[in-house]
């Protein structure tokens, strides 16, 4: 079971990150891209900065485009060969939590029930999130890294560990609990930075964190579709290898 | 004509345990290089996929 868990969850994660990639090609690099024109040229005037709180960090704030030397792709397509690579592996991730999280409720792994555990996870690792921390372009200002990771994270799960309680459990008091854990942390709030005015014109932001939903939805659809798939054909062809071995001998 | 019969040997459990357990471990790791590393390397390799999907990034 080990071997057909990892093998499909390879196999999903390589299809869910072909599609993402060309969708993200296509519609949020463009956006990251033109972005980082209007951050660079901010960059390039820190007085406006100095008053800023100390605990908020101005995303990209004199590291990237500031000329030192820390390591980053070519500009091109060794960019957008190394963002193809991060889907990969963030899409082999998600395949394995996907498939580590459909064997453990015991389910049966069918297309079908993979792609329902899939919408799952855009609903928790992708939309919930966004409600309080918003797809964001390189340059906006944003509150301390580690304090919207923590928020992050704890929405994901929360949101995760609600929508199983709400959508499997069922029964009154686990639905109510669900529903509590999913609302909690957009209770709490998420962590927010200063409000402030970017030359960036607003319609990159709205096409950005539209776009990236759309996107991440697209994601996780094929990762639950190509999981459930990849399941059954594993399957198959362990099947048919043994069938095989057993003639031979 | 050949009967297949399918049981759940009681070794499937330790077994979809150890299965899960492993699955989950590597794929918390991968995700943890790809969205939430501090490296720095790391974080630009990985940069457009942070914004795209939403982790947060800097």
């Amino acid at each position: 079971m080990t071997k057909r868990l990892l093998a499909a969850a390879l196999v999903a994660g390589f299809l869910a990150a072909c599609v993402a990639s060309v969708l993200q090609f296509a519609l949020t690099s463009p956006l990251i891209l033109a972005a980082e024109k209007y951050e660079t040229a901010e960059t390039a005037a820190p007085a406006r900065h100095a008053f800023a709180n100390p605990l908020i960090v101005l995303a990209h704030a004199g590291h990237d485009h500031s000329g030192d030397p820390q390591w980053q792709p070519a500009p091109g397509l060794p960019r957008l060969a190394f963002t193809a690579l991060a889907t990969l592996v963030s899409g082999v991730g998600y395949a394995l939590l996907l498939g580590a999280v459909l064997v453990a409720a015991g389910r049966e792994v069918t297309p079908g029930e993979a792609l329902k555990f899939g919408i799952g996870g855009f609903l928790a690792a992708s939309l919930a999130p966004a409600i309080g921390l918003p797809p964001e372009l390189p340059g906006a200002a944003a509150a301390a890294l580690e304090a919207r990771q923590l928020w992050w994270v704890a929405t994901a799960l929360a949101t995760a560990c609600g929508l199983y309680l709400v959508a499997i459990r069922r029964g009154p008091v686990a639905i109510a609990l669900g529903l509590a854990l999913i609302v909690a942390p957009q209770a709490w709030g998420a962590p927010h930075g200063p409000e402030e005015i970017s030359a960036m014109p607003p319609v990159y932001a709205a096409q950005f964190a539209a776009r990236s939903l759309a996107v991440a939805f697209a994601f996780w659809a094929v990762l639950g579709l190509a999981f459930g798939w990849a399941w059954g054909a594993v399957a198959g062809r362990q099947g048919a290898a043994g069938a095989r071995r057993g003639v031979a001998a | 004509m050949v009967a297949i019969t399918r049981s759940l040997s009681p070794a499937l459990v330790g077994e979809r345990l150890s299965a899960v357990l492993l699955a989950a471990t590597l794929g918390l790791g991968l995700l943890f290089v790809s969205g939430f590393a501090p490296v720095v390397a790391l974080h630009n390799a990985a940069h457009d996929w942070r914004h795209a999907h939403n982790f947060p990034c800097h």
